[in-house]
């Protein structure tokens, strides 16, 4: 256990030195293993296992068929984005909402949310929405405090909405199903939208000049821009419909893998981006190669992850974790506070997707012994990484939002975050409190 | 001989970029078939796991070299203002180069063990071996690749003239 210990802490250092964390948990891991195998660090024996075990882990991680859910779904967030969805779903959440006071930050929270349901991305939801939303509320003379944090917090619903990255590599790493896990994530992300909506309207009760009402759109208007996020509907259902089963009546019978799930929804995404000429050629190659690029790099870091991971089960820390709570006769709910706590905390130096990585293998194995579900666990580990992503000195979210939009400070936008993240920590402990918001769409599965 | 070079560095993007175009149209026709003709693409899923490693690999030395990695640029500021970053970067890489010349001759050695049985995949027969030795091509190309960057950015820092020093 004391091997598992000092290698997690190597790994932290390692990254802070800007080392990939791909390379830093494979390096670390090969070690580790290495120790475990052979009493040291250099004896052949030792490396020599390690080694096997991480070039057999090398093939298989990339030529498993149920990771390549991972490119479909990046490659439809990507089309989805240059079909111009986001805009359409901006308009259309404008047209209802955009007269009340703050409704253009309102509008932003949906319209995150709708975008959310098409792609898997918090960042990525986060960069594309700032580009669509944020001239439009500086249009209305909407304060930069207000403006940017609908966008960061609104943006941290990609991953939790389903299509999530996310949620699919917890899936694959757990052995939970996909399916459910999507499922899962649905209730406690419609919570998140209702919940931003009203931190909105805290923040405009507070300071009415953050947040002016814009113009009430007509009937007609409404309309119009309902009509053209009809293709969006149709591709969420088609995604999700097909997985929860949606299609499974004859003639067509159909259930959609994970993996089929993906497929159609990158070529629906597809069609729908080149019927509205928002392809060329140059545009489907750069969508293309981003793709590779991105999946290229979670793969490494998924390698990385279950080299270090092969090597803590080795050392036995999660055993010794349920020992250890055991012994000491602790409540489940302590623990679980505790886990919830080390989360928060380690959601200030690393970004979700490795924050899980390194996690959940260490932690999944006590939660469970612990009684609770496999599933709500994967979707609160979701909840507190995007509280994570919003919390200073260094949530990724409104530096991605920096980035984009420029010219605002990030003190500024962690200012206006503030009631966004209050509100992040009361769903998080409504969700720990009733389980039952996050269990009851995937029990209907069964 | 420039455009043979930048040709060449294109070249895996491409390829990848084909592929994974490729697995798009697979899936949705496999389901399509499935659905309407009752009759699923037999080979999918084995031509699936073969296309993942070309997308996955083919742009690994381009990642590397890109910085395109998942890390924590927590620390970049300090970095920057003790003007160490390019030496910072640079023994990244080449460690990071080190690390990947393992994993390549142990996927070399079990693609060698593999041709030696004769494992060929299920539905279309194709020897595995090609699958292990086009992935250890990669990993020692993108060690290559690290390496080739790492030096020219250690001598790129060395040349500075107020570098590796506090200023």
């Amino acid at each position: 256990m004391t091997a598992a210990v000092i290698g997690f802490f190597a790994v932290l250092a390692l990254v802070l030195l800007r080392m990939p964390i791909a390379f830093a948990m494979g390096f670390v891991g090969v070690l580790g293993f290495a120790w475990e195998r052979g009493g040291s660090i250099v004896s052949e024996r030792g490396l020599k296992a390690a080694l096997s075990m991480v070039s057999r882990q090398t093939m298989d991680t990339a030529q498993d068929y149920g990771l390549s859910v991972i490119p479909l779904f990046i490659l439809m967030g990507f089309f989805v984005n240059k079909g111009g969805m986001a805009r359409d779903l901006y308009r259309v959440s404008n047209a209802f909402l955009g007269h009340f006071r703050g409704g253009l930050a309102m509008a932003t929270v949906a319209a995150c949310g709708g975008f959310s349901a098409i792609c898997g991305s918090s960042l990525a939801t986060a960069a594309t929405m700032s580009k669509v939303a944020m001239p439009e509320m500086r249009r209305y003379g909407y304060a930069d405090t207000l403006s940017t944090a609908a966008i960061a917090a609104g943006g941290t619903l990609g991953i939790l909405i389903p299509p999530s990255v996310v949620l699919v590599i917890y899936g694959l790493l757990t052995e939970s199903s996909i399916g459910k896990l999507f499922m899962a994530g649905v209730l406690p992300g419609l919570l998140g939208i209702l919940f931003y909506l009203l931190a909105v309207r805290w923040s405009v009760w507070q300071r009415p000049q953050v947040g002016p009402a814009g113009q009430r759109a007509s009937t007609r208007e409404r309309l119009e821009a309902l009509r053209a996020v009809w293709a969006v509907l149709l591709l969420f259902f088609l995604v999700i419909g097909g997985l929860y089963g949606a299609f499974d009546v004859a003639p067509l019978n159909l259930t959609f893998s994970p993996t089929e799930a993906a497929g159609m929804g990158a070529t629906g995404a597809f069609v729908i981006a080149l019927s509205r000429g928002g392809l060329s050629l140059e545009s489907v190659f750069d969508v293309l190669k981003e793709t590779t690029l991105t999946t290229a790099a979670l793969f490494a870091v998924l390698i990385g992850a279950q080299t270090f991971s092969n090597f803590i089960n080795l050392a036995g820390l999660p055993e010794a974790l349920i020992a250890l709570v055991t012994a000491f006769d602790v409540p489940a709910f302590v623990v679980m506070g505790m886990i919830l706590c080390i989360y928060l905390i380690l959601g200030c130096i690393f970004e979700s997707l490795s924050m899980m990585l390194l996690t959940v293998p260490i932690f999944f194995p006590l939660v469970t012994s612990l009684g609770y579900d496999p599933i709500w666990f994967g979707i609160v580990v979701v909840v507190v990484t995007e509280i994570s992503l919003i919390t200073p000195p260094i949530g990724l979210n409104v530096f991605v939002l920096k980035g984009v939009v420029g010219s605002v400070s990030t003190a500024t936008i962690f200012r206006g975050v503030t009631p966004f993240w209050i509100a992040d920590l009361f769903r998080l402990a409504l969700l720990v409190l009733v389980p039952w918001i996050v269990l009851v769409l995937p029990q209907q599965m069964e | 001989m420039s455009h043979f070079w930048s040709f060449l560095a294109g070249l895996p993007i491409f390829v990848a970029s084909v592929a994974l175009f490729i697995l798009m149209g697979l899936t949705f026709c496999d389901v399509l078939f499935r659905s309407l003709f009752n009759a699923p693409i037999e080979a999918a899923t084995e031509v699936t796991r073969l296309l993942m490693a070309v997308i996955v690999f083919s742009v690994l030395p381009q990642v590397s070299v890109q910085k395109k990695h998942i890390a924590v640029d927590l620390c970049d500021g300090l970095f920057q203002f003790l003007r160490l970053e390019r030496l910072r970067d640079g023994v990244l890489f080449l460690i990071c180069s080190v690390l990947m010349v393992w994993p390549a001759w142990r996927v070399l050695v079990l693609a060698e063990r593999a041709r030696d049985y004769g494992d060929v995949t299920e539905y279309l027969g194709i020897p595995t071996f090609w699958v292990g030795w086009f992935i250890a091509l990669t990993l020692g190309t993108t060690a290559l690749a690290l390496l080739v960057h790492g030096l020219r950015t250690l001598l790129s820092h060395a040349c500075e003239p107020d570098a590796g020093g506090t200023p």
